[in-house]
């Protein structure tokens, strides 16, 4: 027999207890796994929706809405001619229902601009002309809204026709509808309005080059700002709040892990004061029993940790076929967020034990021999 | 290191008339006294003894009178509230490391048995040994020799609970004899046993000793018991009356 029999046998003698405890720590880790590894996923995907564009900088007003506010288009013109700037693509990006599907991006682009490149069609057509009623739909778009080449789309009060299925190289853009900004813009009743610009730099502008440009551009355009592609995200309102929402939430869920822990942990000490005595009696250090306790609970969180980690991300896994946000979701999931995970549910351990093993320290071994 | 090989040499005490060395003193207590809740309770109002190595004394009283209190004393359990009592030389309330003395010097057995119910017999007898650097192959090894020589060697894989009374109190002295103790602490050890039991644990309670050379100390209400012992100690009201070699 080992010490370490001695930790497991003290969490196998109440098997439904310690059952229940793991529970509410791994539900606890569990919502920290998706929430962060949810809202890390969509920055990370949104950044590479960038990159496939090909666009460095993005101008746009990230309020406190899920949307960018709306600004004139004349401040397209008015970057483009920036000497840094090499190009400019004018976009009216809106986050809507379309048809059966709740939450849609919809990408209105100006025609001939940079952001159609990246769209490889995998089936159909590009719509032929700025004003043609047609739309092309990212392929995962297309499987959402249960759309194919030639069906219909009702977008707003008019009806469109599908005219290609597109692959974006990103899950952002995959998950879009993409048409043409004139064609939005009318549909909508927004002539001369867009919402963001995407911008591509001069060849080879370093870091601080590409920052200098951007407070350029700020000068040039105080209706929006502009933030180099992947910062842009980040810096959003809305964004920082699911960022804060999600971890809000966590911590009270590792909170509540702590206090079920540490609940466990205090009445497994009282229930055992009797049987901690007599390992005193018979030599036990005080520290050993302290170890003990400590080694429990932290067994209890790792345990916990990797419960966790499972249902977290089976979680999403489940979340993700739900057709309300299917192929909205890409969450990041790599070995570093499990691995802090795990290692916060065996901080967690440790930090409920304390308080028990101190109250486990301050038994007299005397106690063993009354009763 | 006391191994229970049951071929070792018996090693007994030296009878005092031809000791050329007398035996060493283990314990002396001079006005020992202790106090619970503040001193509204003395359990042991100013005790004076010498125990010298190898005997085998057997405390008896009243209920009440502080022979549980003593053998606390004895064993570090809890610290005198006032006078002097030293194990070997050495102040028992002082000692640097007394968990270290109860678990290689002093070996305890109780009333209750209080084995440790999630362990089976044999992991309850290595639960001292966790504080000695044995490692683990040598520590089962260990405790399954203890177990046979208590007579234990067909139960080592049960559980206390499905032991009986006689059984249990069998672990508890191997578990008491875990890191080769020169002292053996019993109270009322016999106490939750029926007669048969009660006779054949005193009696390898009785031979251990005699075996390790170990001082016993050992708590009875029972007379026939106390005259077994090579000295009987009586105490009323946390006080020795009297202290008696065996007739
Ligand atoms: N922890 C304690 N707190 C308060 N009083 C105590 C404590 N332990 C013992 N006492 C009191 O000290 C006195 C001596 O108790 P002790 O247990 O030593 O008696 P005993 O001789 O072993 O009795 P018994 O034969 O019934 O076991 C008793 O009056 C008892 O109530
Ligand atoms: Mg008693």
């Amino acid at each position: 027999m080992t010490f370490f029999t001695i930790i497991v046998r003290g969490l196998q003698r109440r098997p439904v207890r310690t059952g229940l405890t793991l529970v509410g720590i791994s539900i606890g880790i569990a919502a920290v796994v998706a929430l962060v590894g949810i809202s890390r996923g969509f920055e990370a995907s949104w950044a590479t929706g960038m990159k496939v564009r090909g666009t460095d900088i993005v101008v746009s007003n990230m309020g406190s809405a899920l949307a960018p506010k709306p600004f004139s288009a004349t401040v397209r013109d008015r970057i483009a001619k920036l000497p840094q700037v090499a190009d400019a693509c004018a976009i009216y990006a809106d986050l809507t229902s379309v048809e059966d599907a709740s939450m849609m991006v919809v990408s209105a682009r100006e025609w001939g601009g940079f952001s159609w490149h990246n769209l490889k069609l995998i089936s159909g057509r590009m719509p032929h002309d700025a004003m043609e009623p047609a739309v092309v739909l990212g392929q995962t778009a297309a499987e959402v809204l249960k759309k194919k080449v030639g069906d219909p789309l009702q977008l707003e009060t008019k009806e469109l026709t599908v005219t290609g299925i597109v692959d974006g190289g990103a899950m952002v853009e995959n998950g879009s509808v993409i048409l043409s900004l004139a064609l939005f813009q009318n549909i909508t009743g927004n002539e001369g309005r867009i919402n963001v610009i995407d911008i591509r730099a001069a060849p080879g502008l370093t870091e601080d080059e590409m920052k200098h440009l951007c407070e350029q551009i700020n000068t040039t355009a105080p209706e929006a700002r502009a933030m180099v592609a992947g910062e842009h995200l980040g810096n959003s309102q809305a964004f920082r709040f699911i960022s804060a929402m999600s971890w809000g939430t966590s911590l009270l869920a590792v909170i509540v892990g702590v206090l079920g822990v540490m609940n466990t942990m205090l009445m497994t000490v009282f229930e055992r004061k009797q049987e901690i005595c007599i390992l005193l009696a018979i030599g036990w250090k005080p520290g050993r029993v302290i170890r003990m306790i400590l080694w429990e609970s932290a067994l209890l969180g790792f345990l916990g940790g990797i419960v966790g980690v499972v249902l977290g991300t089976l979680a999403v896994k489940v979340l993700e076929t739900l057709p309300a946000i299917h192929g909205m979701l890409e969450p990041d999931f790599n070995a570093g967020l499990m691995a802090v995970a795990v290692a916060l549910a065996v901080i967690v351990g440790v930090l409920s034990g304390l308080y028990p093993a101190w109250r486990s320290s301050r038994l007299t071994p005397s106690l063993a021999m009354q009763g | 290191m006391n191994d229970t090989n049951p071929h070792a040499i018996m090693k007994q005490p030296l009878p005092d008339s031809s000791a050329t060395t007398p035996p060493a003193l283990v314990f002396e207590a001079r006005g020992l006294k202790k106090d619970y809740d503040d001193g509204r309770v003395q359990a042991l109002r100013g005790v004076n003894f010498r125990i010298t190595q190898g005997e085998f004394v057997a405390i008896i009283g009243p209920s009440g009178c502080g022979k549980t209190t003593l053998l606390q004393m004895l064993g570090a359990l809890d610290l005198p509230s006032a006078g002097i009592l030293h194990y070997r030389g050495r102040s028992i309330a002082e000692l640097p490391d007394p968990a270290g003395y109860r678990a290689r010097e002093i070996g305890i057995i109780f009333q209750a048995f209080h084995l440790l119910p999630t362990f089976t017999a044999v992991e309850n007898v290595q639960m001292p040994m966790f504080e000695t650097d044995r490692p683990e192959l040598s520590r089962t090894e260990r405790a399954v020799e203890l177990l046979k020589s208590v007579g234990l060697g067909h139960r080592l894989d049960h559980f206390p609970a499905k032991l009986s009374g006689g059984e249990k109190q069998r672990v508890a002295i191997a578990r008491s004899l875990a890191n080769g103790p020169s002292v053996l602490l019993a109270d009322e050890p016999t106490g939750n046993l029926d007669s048969d039991n009660t006779k054949s644990i005193l009696e390898l309670i009785i031979r251990l000793r005699r075996e390790q050379n170990m001082t016993l100390v050992l708590v009875t209400h029972d007379l026939n018991i106390a005259r077994m012992a090579s000295r009987t100690v009586q105490m009323k009201d946390g006080l020795i009356v009297a202290d008696h070699p065996a007739t």
